[in-house]
């Protein structure tokens, strides 16, 4: 405590220092280590000050700066600044005496009620939402003592090439702001510069990638040309321009993944952010192959609007994906497996998304628009090959599952919630094949079965980690998804209620 | 006979049928989610035993396996463009012949490596009821049905018998009469954060103790004596008093306690009250069933199973939890439910176990064994097995499974054993599959461009 005194009284006589102009855009670039790997400082401010609060800003601060100054108020220099921590659960905000429209609670005043929280969690022996959200709350406190106490920011220190990390409260000594006041008017600029061009020596820039991908918000552009695609396709006669866009939305998203393949080192395939990317970028890929195969352009449509949902998803639905990447559990480190058993399966959705997306236009179009026999027919039959492909991609996932599993668990089957799901989806979509094929199944009743099939998809994809959350598969698991998985069932059953109730005429003509 | 035939082809025009089909396809997706919801609320075990490896679960795969066959059967003779739906109902047949020859033959274990100790038993996940004669050095064991609900063994082996077994047990108290008159209490001790309820009898045939530790209190029941010398943390219960040293004052305090009102002890704001005292009744365990619980991943209600045994006029309960030993005549009889156990024909030492931790982090990147495996005359051979990387001897393959520490730096392994005669069949099954449902979407769609051509 007394080395922890000197050097704050030390810090004090630095003007510079002392004004937090240290805190700046500049640190962005700095190397920092972080979940297993090493990445620029203004990634870790980012996911810290956005797991904390709920927002990447802090009034008027970046995350950077936010970060930083948390840091230095921890180290005694004076700063205004001040942080909520989010408090969504009702039952939570009772607890800290929150008022209903309030969804967060400073940290200081946070700091006088966690006697309580630690209390209810010895108290609540069942691990229910109440439970869960008291446990993010201590969580995000104990983020925010970490950072304020500079146990969360690493700085590299080179030592015969190589490089290790330590905190900011082991790194910044008394003896190193001495030794460093000596040659710089700004010595803790100075100590970190130079621990910044040791890594640099050592470990070269290639950690600066994740702030390229990050600062490039390439799947933002991406979604944009994909709404842009849809337009053009529907809008214009002539193909060309929707073409040409479509193919520029799946370059930037091919840029995109490609850079977070590079960071991570291994198939984006591994938590839900990723599968939600990847099977909107797989929908749009199958789209476009169906579209050659069968010169029907309303593939690629499909495909391009399945796009355009996953990344939105991506990019406004962050408390449900976790956009951040994390290390991998053990089993799950082998890229070979990872790069075809959960692909296909990925992609298997994604094709069925686009039976999904022809479905329901098919059901609004019925209800709303005119639309006679024959398209009805020819539509069956673009969302029937839509579900071949997904068929026959799921089975081949599950099998290769199954593979994986017995190389590495070994045992084929396990009846693991994920896997049984899988097969699921698998078993109702031939169902729906076989019905096809008798009178249990007319066209009519076809697309909405389809449109209502897709809801075993979304249970396997998602309802497993939110509603189930158990089993081998728990790798994936994340909070905040029930609600999204509710709205969406509900959406389509009423969907459903409102299009195929009424007897409608042009049904009629469908048998 | 021509009945007999218009009965199978009315069978096998019902099993052929896509409609038949549809209904098997569909029953068994129902069943599977509801096995999905079974596992998330009960836990895995629970799911295996009350869906998936229970006979009606079987009768409908078997009518799947039944609906496969027949469909294939009743399209032959071949036709070229049906040559997909041949491959992929192979497919189907041969999987499924494999998964029987692995629930019949197959064995999925695990055998527990602690360092530089030869081990060669391998637990498999069935159990089984144990009952040994030490003197004798006999031994027997009785296989414990794989079933979600109580059965009665009704098993009798040298005079003892096996009544019911319950697969998921939690236990309640039973206060039951004694011959005996001897005191018996139960009290709740807690504060803010925790509640402990503490049983105690002198009753020789109670199971509970006289003394129970909680934290740095010791707390001892005895009910007879007035006084002890003892002035370290200490609670002395006497039935209807309690009496603990005040490190204040410097003396012991006695205090009547109240059977409807908290009694405040000195230490972390610990109250105490006593539930129950009686003299001629004694307090027992007694296992009864319920619905396992799953929390979080972990059973959290139901873990213990029980079977009842009667030995002549004694009757008691057998936990999982520990083995029993009962004075059956002038000999010592071991009763014990335990996993069922597979000796391997050589030994594997664990020589080191290693555990990576991703950089800066707590968070595992990879466990590995290093193991020696000792083959008797034929010397030894030595393995390194890590995630994805298992290890195969004769027809067992083993894998990284999990670890269990044993000091702070010292590790043992955990490694699941597998038996698969199965696995063949399941893979050439799966290619079948696989192929067939390509060949299948390629050709029907030739025999559609076809037929449009034609029209």
């Amino acid at each position: 405590m007394s080395k922890l005194m000197g050097l704050l009284v030390l810090l004090f006589t630095f003007e510079s220092f002392a004004q937090l102009d240290f805190c700046n855009a500049d640190l962005e670039t700095f190397p920092v280590q972080a979940g297993g790997r090493d990445k620029p400082f203004y990634v870790l401010a980012t996911e810290g000050i956005r797991f904390i609060s709920g927002d990447a800003k802090v009034g008027t601060l970046t995350a950077t700066e936010a970060f930083c100054q948390l840091t230095m108020k921890g180290f005694g220099i004076p700063s205004e600044i001040q942080i909520n921590i989010k408090v969504d659960h009702p039952e939570v905000k009772t607890l800290l005496r929150l008022q209903d429209d309030e969804s967060n609670i400073p940290a200081t005043s946070l700091a006088n009620k966690m006697g309580l929280i630690e209390a209810e969690l010895v108290r609540i022996k069942e691990n229910n939402s109440y439970r869960k959200e008291l446990n993010k709350v201590d969580q995000r406190y104990k983020t925010y003592l970490a950072i304020t106490q500079g146990r969360a920011w690493t700085i590299p220190v080179a030592k015969n090439n190589t490089v290790h990390f330590v905190s900011a409260a082991e790194f910044l000594t008394k003896e190193k702001v001495l030794d460093a006041t000596k040659k710089s008017q700004s010595p803790v600029q100075y100590i970190f510069e130079q621990a910044k061009n040791e890594y640099l020596k050592v470990k070269g820039d290639g950690y600066l990638l994740e702030l390229k991908y990050y600062k490039w918000n390439l799947f933002l552009w991406s979604m944009l040309l994909s709404l842009i695609g849809i337009f053009l396709f529907v809008v214009l006669k002539n193909k060309l321009p929707g073409t040409i866009i479509t193919v520029l939305s799946l370059a930037v998203q091919v840029s995109a993944m490609a850079m977070r393949v590079m960071i991570s080192g291994r198939a984006p395939v591994t938590n839900m952010y990723e599968t939600v990317m990847f099977s909107g970028f797989g929908a749009l890929v199958i789209g476009c192959i169906i579209t050659l195969m069968r010169k029907e352009k309303a593939f690629v449509i499909a495909g391009l609007a399945f796009n355009f949902l996953t990344l939105m998803m991506m990019k406004f639905a962050n408390g449900m994906l976790d956009p951040g990447i994390s290390p991998l559990v053990p089993v799950l480190r082998d890229n070979f497996w990872l790069s075809t058993h959960v692909t296909t399966v990925i992609l298997s959705y994604a094709a069925l998304a686009l039976s999904w997306v022809l479905a329901n236009s098919i059901l609004i179009r019925s209800r709303f628009f005119k639309i006679d026999s024959k398209e009805h027919r020819y539509q069956v039959d673009l969302i029937y090959t839509c579900i071949k492909f997904g068929v026959v991609l799921l089975a081949t996932g599950v099998i290769l599952g199954g593979i994986w599993a017995d190389y590495s668990w070994g045992r084929f089957w396990g009846w693991d919630p994920k896997e049984t799901w899988s097969l699921i989806v698998l078993l109702i979509y031939m169902a729906i094949l076989h019905g096809k094929s008798t009178s249990w199944i007319p066209p009519k009743r076809f697309v909405p079965l389809v449109a209502a099939a897709f809801l075993t998809v979304m249970m396997a994809w998602f309802g497993v980690n939110y509603i189930l959350a158990s089993g081998l598969h728990s790798y994936g698991f994340s909070e905040g998804g029930a609600l999204f998985l509710g709205s969406f069932f509900l959406i389509q059953i009423l969907l459903l209620l409102v299009t195929t109730l009424k007897i409608n005429p042009q049904a009629e003509q469908f048998p | 006979m021509n009945s007999l035939k218009r009965t199978y082809m009315y069978i096998e025009n019902i099993l052929a049928s896509l409609k038949f089909a549809v209904f098997i396809i569909l029953v068994f997706a129902i069943c599977l989610g509801f096995g999905t919801i079974m596992e998330s609320s009960h836990g895995t075990d629970y799911a295996n035993r009350y869906i998936y490896k229970s006979l009606p679960f079987m009768a409908i795969q078997f009518c799947m396996f039944l609906s496969i066959v027949f469909a294939a059967i009743v399209r032959l003779p071949p036709k070229k463009h049906l040559y997909g739906f041949y491959t992929i109902h192979a497919g189907l047949i041969i999987i499924f012949i494999g998964s029987f020859v692995t629930y019949q033959s197959g064995v999925d274990g695990s055998i527990k490596l602690n360092p530089n100790a030869a081990s060669r038993e391998v637990l498999v996940s069935r159990e089984e009821f144990r009952i040994k004669f030490p003197s004798r050095g006999k031994e027997a064991s009785i296989d414990l049905p794989y079933s979600a609900s109580g059965e009665n063994l009704n098993t009798n082996y040298q005079g003892i018998k096996l009544g019911t077994f319950i697969p998921f047990a939690e236990e309640k108290l039973e206060w039951r009469p004694g011959k005996e008159v001897a005191p018996s209490s139960r009290y709740r001790i807690h504060n803010d954060k925790v509640s402990e309820e503490l049983f105690f009898s002198l009753n020789s045939k109670a199971r509970f103790g006289q003394s129970r530790k909680l934290g740095p209190l010791n707390v001892h029941y005895m009910p007879n004596k007035k006084q002890a010398n003892n002035k370290t943390p200490v609670l002395l219960l006497h039935g209807k008093v309690a009496s603990y040293f005040d490190k204040v004052t410097k003396t012991w305090v006695r205090v009547t306690l109240n059977e409807n009102k908290d009694t405040p002890l000195p230490w972390m704001g610990l109250k105490l009250r006593l539930l129950e005292h009686h003299e001629d009744i004694y307090p027992e365990m007694v296992p009864y069933y319920v619905d396992p619980v799953q929390d979080n991943g972990k059973i959290i209600k139901g873990s213990l199973r029980a079977v009842h045994v009667t030995i002549g006029n004694h009757q008691f309960w057998v936990r999982s939890t520990e083995p029993t030993t009962f004075n059956f005549g002038n000999e010592l009889v071991h009763l014990e439910i335990a996993k069922k156990q597979l000796t391997l024909p050589y030994e594997i030492v664990l020589d080191r176990f290693k555990m990576d931790l991703d950089p800066g982090t707590q968070t595992p990147a990879s466990f590995e064994s290093f193991v020696t495996v000792f083959k008797g005359n034929k010397g030894s051979e030595k393995h390194h097995i890590f995630m994805n990387n298992p290890m195969k001897r004769d027809s067992f393959t083993f894998y990284q499974a999990s670890f269990f520490p044993i000091s702070e730096e010292l590790f043992g392994s955990i490694l699941s054993v597998n038996f698969d005669p199965g696995r063949t069949w399941k893979y050439l099954g799966s290619l079948l599959l696989v192929l067939g449902s390509i060949l299948h979407y390629f050709l029907r769609r030739k025999h559609k461009v076809s037929n449009t051509e034609f029209a």
